[in-house]
């Protein structure tokens, strides 16, 4: 039995756990801002935090996550107080068709806290998600945007 | 204005085509202006508690249709954006004499970057007649004239009194009123308030806190989740595969074949050979999937790589059979005359789509009654595809429909509703169907590949004088044979030829334009090295001489070729377009016409080593009509761009032996934000229209030349074979 907390819930998992991650959250947690995007960690659209670390879920079996607290897009937000991220990539209207943004906007959550200034050389290693719209013009500026709000708050 | 975009609007209003749909009580119309949202049709309705929910009829994918439209409903009905909540609108056309499922004048299908351009007359028209609905309602209740009251921000207002009723509060009150519709008068443009503003993608907040507004978010009760092992091989079939096995496996409740539709190879593929597993959960599918053991027979394609169909185009440009499709004055005496000449021949492989939702569908097929959750580039086709493949009416099919997580027009097909269907039809329960990534590639109806060979010819002035091009493509495809400047000057040959394999293909962004306009304005950057002129003037002169000409391929606009012309000197004073620059750095210029728009690009970039660059700043102009929302439209621009750099760079669908080897993200390359240029500068171009045109495929085409321009520009290599970083 696999018991983990997800953002702040506790759970139980008591299933395949070969199961990757993502189909936990997706089918079994009703949570369906995680996307799949490849199944093999390249695109970043299942990006989560697992104890706070930028991870892809389509890549985590299960039965590693036994003791771990998970965060996904869903929670994020406090209450209905957006994270400065997700303010910073509507301010800057990112979002294309959208379904790579979650997974940018956890990863780029995750990038802040270790790199609260980050330059473009640091953006450009730290942030590898896939946005096949090609919105990375906007998400750059979006992440100095975040990152200068962040500092200023 | 085109002169195009001046006929449809004008044919269109005479019609007053926009409210027939909306305003008829045909039986067969699918959803009834009755059933949708009472008297003000189909664009408006209100929630529970009395706010406006405007209803947008169009496909949005990442062109950002959605908030454009509600800009255009918006403005008609006097609403403010930020006021109001938007959703999709159920499909709302009709079943012709053959059962099937059309479009009404509200077009729902996205493609060929038209929406906004044809939606446009008929949207504005169906707002603006729900206004004076409202007004007249209001003059009604208060007993006064409807000229004594205007709108504002969805009340209508009484300018003498100042009382005023909002648009909720008249929702019972309009519906026993009636208007002659030839007499709502459109907005005039300078009263816009909504449309030609910057408005951000009004799904965004639902988007950034990971609201589920995809289909492959969605779930319904009792439904079954589908993995199916689509046959690798082109054309291929299945000879045998473990059944009894997996039928056994974890929570798999059916395991079915799904055969070739249709039956005969050598037609387009609906559907592959394939074998489905049905389980509880998604995986449970994937998992028993994956431990099926199948036999295929690829025989068939066995002789289908990218290296022999790209080596057959190239020997056929040598010494093959050509069809002539454009022949204009004598190329054979302009070519003897000419003082200089130039005989290049350009190569490129496939692009996937690689949309990135992979492709789902649910479908709940019931004895006589269907429905379907779906992304769709076509709100039609469902029920269509509900009838073909599970005999079902396509009046009695509900579609509901979702924001897709991209489509590049390969959402536009039938494949992924028609496995749906089939197997909920089967095992007679709802059905999720969900592809893999790597389903998405190897089962993809990819972009054209092959050869062109161009031969240019240079008077002495130093001006094109002849034009010779030939085209052994893979799909046969004839525009770029027949297109500028094949069809606009003087002694001109176009020529095409097909080498025929098993691949089926299909629309990727900006079809045939995507690599024709990188063969054209590559070879016109050559000729104009040749004749000693800077491209830059070479083009522009060109352009300026050629005057407005009907495209000859689809939708044969008017193409003002001196609007070209202008928009190469935009970007070329914005971008410094000529400055001096270090050893190693270049500029590269290009334009063009894609279907309803144009762009123009310039790149500049720098070498990294001999073999890879670095582009750092991309200036834009387009020329897409009005643009009903600036900020979109750059976000468009931006997106062709990358689009385009990615292709151009990477874009290579390997196919070996008849099998799409390079099926993931590992092996099909796609750029990510460090490959993305520091600075996209976008310019729209106003020259006075009116009406709407396009925007979503119109910057990719002319990006792909600028770039390789820019490469010769700093280095002298020129890239005549696609894709860059393996031809550097
Ligand atoms: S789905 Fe996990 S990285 Fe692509
Ligand atoms: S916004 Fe569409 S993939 Fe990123």
């Amino acid at each position: 039995m696999i018991n983990l907390t997800i953002n702040g819930i506790q759970r139980s998992f008591e299933g395949d756990e070969e199961m990757p991650l993502l189909w936990h959250l997706r089918e079994d947690a009703g949570l369906k801002g995680t996307k799949f995007g490849c199944g093999i960690g390249q695109c970043g659209a299942c990006t989560v935090h697992v104890d706070g670390e930028a991870t892809r879920s389509c890549s985590v079996p299960m039965a590693s996550l036994n003791g771990t607290a998970i965060t996904t897009i869903e929670g994020l937000a406090d209450g209905d107080n957006l994270h400065p991220v997700q303010e910073a990539w509507l301010e800057e209207d990112v979002p294309q068709c959208g379904y790579c943004q979650a997974g940018q906007i956890t990863a780029t959550a995750a990038f802040l806290k270790n790199t609260p200034n980050p330059t473009d050389d640091d953006i450009n290693e730290g942030i590898t998600n896939i946005c096949r719209c090609g919105t990375y013009f906007r998400i750059r500026k979006a992440i100095k945007r975040a990152a200068e709000n962040m500092q200023n708050a | 204005m085109t002169a195009l975009s001046r006929r449809n609007f004008l044919k269109s209003g005479t019609a007053f085509a926009g409210l027939t749909v909306l305003v008829s009580n045909s039986p067969a119309l699918l959803a009834t202006d009755s059933e949708l949202h009472h008297g003000i049709g189909p664009c408006l309705r209100f929630s529970s508690e009395g706010l406006p929910i405007l209803c947008v009829p169009t496909p949005d994918m990442g062109q950002g249709m959605m908030t454009t439209a509600a800009q255009i409903i918006a403005e008609e009905l006097d609403l403010e954006l930020s006021a109001v909540s938007v959703e999709f609108l159920p499909f709302v056309g009709v079943i012709d004499e053959n059962g099937v499922a059309q479009d009404g004048d509200l077009i729902q299908g996205a493609g060929g970057s038209h929406s906004t351009m044809t939606l446009w007359p008929a949207l504005r028209k169906t707002s603006a007649y729900v206004r004076a609905l409202f007004i007249e309602a209001a003059a009604q209740q208060w007993a006064v004239s409807s000229n004594s009251l205007f709108t504002d921000d969805g009340y209508v207002i009484n300018r003498k009194t100042g009382a005023q009723l909002s648009f909720g509060e008249l929702d019972d009150a309009v519906q026993t009123v009636s208007l002659d519709k030839q007499t709502i008068e459109l907005k005039p443009i300078k009263d816009f308030k909504v449309v030609g503003k910057d408005a951000t993608n009004v799904a965004a907040r639902d988007i950034v806190t990971g609201e589920p507004v995809f289909a492959s978010d969605i779930e319904v009760p009792g439904m079954l989740h589908a993995a199916i092992r689509r046959c690798p091989h082109l054309n291929g079939k299945i000879v045998s595969f473990n059944k009894g096995t997996i039928e056994q496996l974890l929570g798999v409740v059916a395991v079915e074949k799904i055969d070739r539709y249709p039956e005969e190879r050598e037609e387009f593929r609906v559907l592959s050979d394939g074998v489905a597993v049905i389980a509880k959960t998604y995986w449970q599918a994937r998992k028993a999937a994956d431990a099926l053991e199948i036999e295929w027979d690829g025989d068939i394609s066995k002789d289908d790589s990218t290296d022999l169909i790209l080596e057959k185009c190239n020997a056929l440009l040598k010494n093959g059979e050509f069809k002539q499709v454009q022949k204009r004055g004598d190329v054979d005496a302009a070519f003897e005359r000419a003082d200089k000449t130039i005989d290049v021949t350009y190569t490129h492989p496939s692009w996937a789509h690689t949309c990135i939702e992979p492709h789902n569908c649910i479908a709940d097929v019931k004895t006589d009654t269907a429905e379907i959750w779906v992304g769709h580039q076509t709100m039609s086709r469902p029920a269509n595809i509900a009838k073909k493949f599970a005999g079902i009416d396509a009046a009695k099919v509900t579609g509901h429909f979702y924001r897709m997580g991209t489509g590049f027009g390969r959402k536009y097909v039938e494949d992924f509703v028609a496995e749906a269907v089939i197997l909920s039809k089967r095992v007679r329960a709802p059905v999720k169907v969900t592809w893999s990534r790597e389903d998405e590639i190897e089962q993809d109806y990819p972009n054209h590949m092959g050869a062109y060979r161009v031969r240019a010819a240079i008077d002495d002035k130093g001006d094109l004088s002849g034009w010779h091009i030939k085209t052994a493509l893979d799909t046969g495809r004839d525009w770029v044979a027949r297109d500028f400047p094949a069809n606009t000057m003087d002694n001109t040959l176009g020529e095409v030829a097909r080498v025929p394999n098993n691949i089926s293909r299909g629309a990727w962004r900006g079809p045939s334009h995507n690599t024709g306009a990188w063969v054209v304005q590559s070879a016109l950057n050559e000729a104009a090295y040749a004749a000693g002129r800077d491209p830059l003037e070479f083009l522009v002169a060109l352009y300026k001489q050629t005057g407005t000409v009907r495209a000859p391929n689809w939708p044969n606009m008017d193409i003002d070729f001196r609007r070209h012309a202008a928009m190469l000197e935009k970007v070329a004073s914005e971008s410094g377009y000529g400055k001096k620059m270090p050893s190693g750095w270049g500029h590269g210029i290009a334009v063009h016409h894609t279907f309803v728009g144009t762009c123009a690009h310039v790149i500049e970039l720098e070498m990294v080593g001999d073999n890879d660059y670095r582009v750092h700043k991309v200036t834009s102009a387009i020329d897409c009509g009005l643009a009903v929302n600036p900020l979109g439209v750059r976000a468009q621009v931006e997106s062709g761009i990358m689009d385009g750099l990615c292709a151009a760079k990477y874009g290579n669908l390997v196919f070996e032996n008849g099998v799409p080897v390079t099926n993931n993200f590992d092996s099909y390359r796609k750029m990510r934000i460090d490959e993305a240029p520091a600075v996209v500068d976008v310019h729209i171009m106003d020259f006075g229209d009116t009406d709407p045109k396009g925007t979503g495929e119109i910057s990719l085409p002319p990006l792909i030349p600028a770039l390789t321009n820019a490469i010769f520009a700093a280095s002298r290599k020129r890239v005549r074979t696609l894709p860059i970083s393996e031809n550097l």
